[in-house]
């Protein structure tokens, strides 16, 4: 009897966790859980499986987990990759491309046309692996931007929105400010966050390295590339808004957003703070407006930026990669990313956006976002590099020994940083 | 008969399916790995011994220990000296004893994370609620956190007071163990409360001392949480704690091989730590 119940039981935990035969039809598309894009990917999801009723796609946003990063691990350890996945980081594609678990995209017929067409050839050169194929479909972009509060900028006598590393610093002077005498300052030109977490450089160091370098790599046939005057300046020009007391070192958690709470004149960031800082605002006239990230004083031309680039990939998994890749041309192509701009609020990664007609209604409507999409003609992702965190982990602990703390010149920081990736390359090589 | 044959195995199963899965399991494959090198998604590459010679040339993990023995140096004293007081206290005969005793324990039972958070908002340097009033009453503002000397004091602290009202309790027993006659026949011959504490209350909570300062160690040792939420580890890698390093390799950059050599030294230097202390604490007086 306690045999038949063993049996019985073993019999059980096998069934549960086979996926079930019905759940196995059609491809499985998983989108990322904003709700916003649930409604996007549901509604193209719809309209090809009405149209491609042989060809069914199954949506199902990415399961919940700590972080996307770790549920799309956890699926490539256990072999439960979807088909397609849409909102991959762009730095996180190389390792993946390299264990072996996506589809090469540019063996899928009429790929790379399209999206030569739809983003343009410097894309394509960007999203193209060290191994010479593409493993990604550039989708969206939230490029980093410099947000500026107006109100304090006529408090400082000016309407001229400071461009240049100069007149940041200048401006840094007139905002900083101890409006209620403690011998403290409250008043500041900016905050950027203080953590040594590798993500937090995308909104300093690296978007002001590719706003100095015109889109400069950091790693580049294998070695650091960051050695040189652009990452110096740019670490002396944030070192000494902390020196100046320009900057804060305080490292926020649940406090309120300081540029919300108009204690900083100014901010780098993403599209997403126009919807945040208009739900947020404490009076109804809080007036900002977005400018490109800080240049030198020397600099001429357009002023590139990091693109925070989130794509779309074709696990191995995939039985049919063409279907998948047809299904995901119907989102991508213009009358898709009309949809997933409007319904989204984020930027496709199409080319000369802000120029097509199609687009105008929404740009006319939102003319915040019109700064963001000209900026997106002038932005860069991450190298193709397998150990790109630690590349950003390395230069994120220079950072904080140079730039916060004025423990180290920049031109130290930067080469010891460039000597610690230039190990961990070579390591990683062997 | 048969019946005979499988039902014990059928009772001590849920043991040993535990054992096997989350104990016996990890271990040998954490040994495994230290042999390799494996990012999780890639193949298992057998690499000899070259995770050990880069962790004894990994200066990074080094500071991370030193950390974590700063950290220790000063936790465990506090945590004893407060849990003991407290508990000496709670001891006596006190209106809202009960109301005390639950007080001091209510933060153990409240989420690390919560804690930490709260924390970080009292020490924090320019909003802190810790900084305003001691600008307001004339004093300078302290790095609490910011500050590369001072922060991993500051966490020491901050656990301290997370921690302390389970060692009450721990005291405590301990206390209501001693024999109230001992301190009856002191009394008799004229002892003080000092004498009555340092000879009888301390030799006789001896094994509860050993215990509290094997728990603090072990507990301190597995420093993760404070400095995660806190600080990241900074400043200036100050309160980069062995087991956040530990899990940087591992879940930061899939160092899966590297970490597991890291985490093996390290349970065996807490290992040797606590035979040192058995050694000098622990006394069969």
């Amino acid at each position: 009897m306690s045999n038949k119940i063993l049996l019985a039981f073993i019999v059980l935990i096998f069934f549960s966790c086979e996926r079930s035969v019905s759940e196995q039809n059609g491809l499985l598309f998983w989108s990322s859980n904003n709700n916003r894009e649930i409604e996007f990917a549901k509604e193209f999801t719809e309209k090809w499986n009405k149209e491609h009723p042989n060809q069914m796609v199954r949506l199902q946003p990415v399961p919940e987990g700590q972080s996307s990063e770790e549920v799309i691990l956890a699926a490539v350890v256990g072999k439960t990759t979807p088909d397609i996945y849409a909102n991959m980081w762009q730095g996180s594609v190389e390792m993946y491309a390299k264990a072996g678990v996506l589809i090469a995209l540019d063996s899928l017929e009429g790929f790379t046309e399209f999206i030569t067409e739809r983003c343009g050839k410097e894309t394509v050169k960007e999203i193209t692996s060290s191994d010479g194929h593409i493993y990604q479909v550039p989708w969206k972009i939230n490029p980093i931007m410099t947000i500026y509060n107006r109100t304090f900028l006529s408090k400082i006598g000016t309407t001229e929105v400071p461009l240049t590393y100069s007149e940041y610093l200048a401006a840094g002077e007139k905002v900083k400010e101890d409006s209620d005498n403690d011998g403290y300052i409250d008043k500041w030109l900016g905050y950027t966050s203080v953590k040594v977490i590798w993500y937090e450089r995308f909104f300093n160091f690296y978007s002001l390295y590719i706003a100095a370098s015109d889109g400069g790599s950091l790693v580049k046939n294998n070695k650091a590339a960051f050695n040189n005057e652009h990452a110096v300046n740019v670490f002396r020009f944030l070192q000494k808004l902390y020196i100046n007391q320009y900057y804060s070192r305080e490292r926020l958690s649940a406090a309120q957003d300081p540029f919300i709470a108009e204690k900083v004149m100014t901010k780098w960031t993403g599209p997403w703070e126009i919807e945040h800082s208009e739900k947020f605002k404490t009076r109804e006239d809080f007036d900002f407006d977005f400018s490109p990230m800080h240049v030198p004083d020397d600099h001429t031309g357009p002023v590139y930026t990091y693109a925070d680039p989130k794509n779309i990939v074709i696990f191995n998994t995939c039985e049919n990669p063409q279907v998948a890749w047809n299904f995901i041309k119907t989102m991508i192509n213009r009358e898709g990313d009309k949809v997933f701009l409007e319904t989204s609020g984020q930027l496709p990664r199409r080319q000369q956006l802000e120029k097509d007609s199609l687009f105008s209604d929404y740009f006319l409507k939102n003319p915040k976002v019109v700064k963001f999409a000209k900026q997106a003609n002038y932005v860069k992702g991450v190298d193709n590099c397998e150990v790109i965190v630690e590349v950003f982990d390395i230069i994120s602990q220079e950072y904080e020994a140079c730039v916060i703390y004025n423990k180290k010149s920049p031109e130290k920081a930067i080469e010891d940083a460039a000597r610690a990736v230039n190990v961990l390359l070579g390591n990683n090589e062997s | 008969m048969k019946k005979n044959k499988w039902l014990p195995y059928l009772f001590v199963a849920p043991y040993l399916i535990h054992f096997v899965v989350f104990v016996a399991f990890p271990v040998c494959f954490s040994l495994f790995l230290t042999f390799h090198k494996w990012n999780i998604i890639s193949p298992v590459e057998f690499v000899g011994t070259a995770n050990y010679s880069r962790m004894f040339n990994d200066r990074m993990f080094w500071k991370a220990i030193l950390n974590t023995l700063k950290f220790l140096v000063i936790h465990i004293p506090l945590q004893l000296i407060f849990a003991l007081a407290l508990a000496e206290f709670l001891n006596q005969k006190i209106k809202l004893q009960g109301f005390y005793r639950a007080a001091f324990f209510l933060p153990v039972i409240v989420s690390g994370v919560v804690v930490t958070i709260l924390w970080q908002q009292l020490l924090a340097f320019d909003s802190g609620i810790i900084n305003r009033l001691l600008v307001n009453i004339g004093f300078g503002k302290v790095g609490w956190l910011v500050d590369p000397d001072i922060a991993m004091g500051s966490i020491a602290v901050m656990a301290t007071w997370k921690n302390v009202g389970l060692y009450v309790i721990l005291f405590l027993v301990g206390l209501q163990t001693v024999p109230p006659s001992y301190y009856e026949a002191a009394e008799i011959e004229g002892a003080s409360h000092w004498q009555k504490f340092r000879h009888i209350t301390l030799p006789l909570i001896n094994p509860t001392i050993f215990m509290v300062v094997i728990l603090s160690t072990i507990g301190g040792f597995s420093l993760f949480i404070e400095p995660y939420i806190m600080t990241g580890g900074g400043p200036l890698n100050s309160t980069l704690s062995s087991v956040l390093y530990i899990y940087k390799q591992a879940f930061q950059y899939y160092h899966m091989g590297y970490s597991a050599t890291l985490g093996f030294f390290f349970a065996l230097l807490i290992l040797s730590v606590i035979i040192i202390q058995k050694k000098y604490i622990e006394t069969n007086d």
